[in-house]
């Protein structure tokens, strides 16, 4: 591959983009036939009730914790909600790897905006949830 | 409802959500959000958190086609991602001192009022192209792409400095109220920097993805992306978005554009109801 040539970048960023949604729907997948096999038959009028006072909300453990408890016991949220994650982690994956892609075009213009962009993004999602007065 | 009915239900609609969302760049929340809501009766926190994960799934099943296909411009997309990113931040940031409904009333006037010109250019195909020079030309903002019939569409944008105070206008709504952003990110990219239709739709779609992560942080936190809502929703979508993206790469700029505007009458209707109170 010639990483001078800007096409590699469409190659690349087409593929990370497809495998990214394959292995996410792949999981997805998987948890919903479980879910399907295990409360397929189950009312739904009970598990869609929110209350924000117990947020997050009952049926849904959030936490890193939580999540690989539920993986080891196979509990089709906890594989669901992997596969969701992957999902989410898709774009950002993206990003990172234009970072090095514009590196290799010797584009150093676009290396600095696609680094701002790539700061913003994980500031936004790893930070701001945890500041006091952000998304009241 | 049994558990199974829901999840078929909500996985065909999503397909449809997917096909439509893909297309017009906007991500399949528009319709996703008020079936959940009005039909399923699933309340809005619930839908909004379904809607960011439908819009991450649009956004990347559809445009590993697009991009490989070189309909999407990378550099326009990284450009105004400068944009929707630090406007998504000042959203969260403001979120608190701000009255959403005002804002949405607002929003969604805007969304109606560039309906005028969107109608007025329903016929162009082809945008006249203007000479690459000045910010443009440094920033690289010009682009190719092929059409499926073979020709080839060479283009070059115009006033960079109105698109990236669009797609931040985009971001702010997306921070603020988790929806929204895409119908901003197409008008800035076709009203102010005038590239083709398709290049518009798509290089959005590209970027919704982007923004819809920055906040998928707080709304997964919060629990509002429920396992059992989403899983049927990101299934459909992704089908759906691989399906439209086949149908945009044949279709004409002129039959996306028509497309868009009806969409885009929608989202604003909702977003006007949404401040009336109504949950869309």
């Amino acid at each position: 591959m010639n990483w001078r040539d800007p096409e590699t970048m469409n190659v690349v960023i087409g593929k990370v983009l497809r495998y990214g949604v394959i292995l996410s729907g792949a999981i997805i997948l998987l948890g919903t036939i479980g879910l399907a096999a295990t409360n397929g038959l189950s009312d739904t009028s009970g598990m869609l009730t929110y209350n924000p006072n117990t947020v997050p909300h009952d049926n849904l453990d959030v936490s890193l914790g939580g999540l690989a408890q539920g993986l080891i016991t196979f509990s089709a949220f906890s594989w669901i909600e992997l596969g969701v994650i992957v999902l989410i982690a898709t774009p950002v994956s993206r990003v990172i790897i234009s970072v090095f892609l514009f590196a290799a075009e010797r584009d150093r213009l676009y290396v600095l905006v696609t680094a701002v962009v790539l700061t913003l993004l994980l500031f936004s999602m790893l930070v701001t949830p945890f500041i006091p007065g952000f998304h009241a | 409802m049994f558990v199974i009915e829901f999840v078929l239900l909500m996985f065909l609609v999503s397909i449809f959500a997917g096909i439509f969302g893909s297309i017009v760049g906007l991500g399949g929340g528009v319709v996703i959000i008020p079936v959940l809501t009005i039909l399923m009766g699933v309340d809005i926190h619930f839908a909004i958190g379904a809607s960011i994960v439908a819009i991450i799934g649009t956004s990347s099943g559809a445009a590993s086609t697009y991009v490989r296909d070189k309909v999407t411009n990378l550099r326009i997309g990284m450009f105004l991602e400068l944009g929707s990113a630090s406007g998504a931040i000042t959203g969260a940031a403001i979120a608190a001192y701000t009255n959403s409904a005002a804002l949405e009333t607002v929003f969604g006037g805007i969304l109606l009022v560039s309906l005028v010109p969107m109608v007025m250019k329903i016929g162009e195909e082809i945008p006249k192209s203007p000479e690459l020079k000045g910010m443009p030309k440094r920033l690289g903002l010009r682009g190719s792409y092929t059409e499926s019939d073979g020709r080839v569409i060479n283009y070059n944008a115009t006033r960079p400095v109105e698109g990236l105070a669009g797609t931040a206008v985009a971001g702010v709504l997306s921070g603020l109220l988790g929806i929204g952003g895409g119908a901003f990110k197409v008008l800035s990219m076709d009203l102010a920097m005038k590239l083709p239709m398709k290049v518009s739709t798509t290089t959005s779609n590209f970027m919704i993805g982007v923004t819809a992560a920055a906040s998928a942080g707080i709304y997964f936190a919060r629990g509002d992306v429920d396992p059992l809502i989403v899983a049927p929703v990101a299934l459909g979508i992704l089908i759906g978005a691989a399906i439209g993206a086949r149908i945009l790469l044949r279709s004409r700029n002129t039959t996306v554009r028509k497309i868009f505007a009806i969409v885009l009458a929608i989202a604003a209707v909702q977003m006007i109801l949404s401040a009336l109170g109504v949950p869309v």
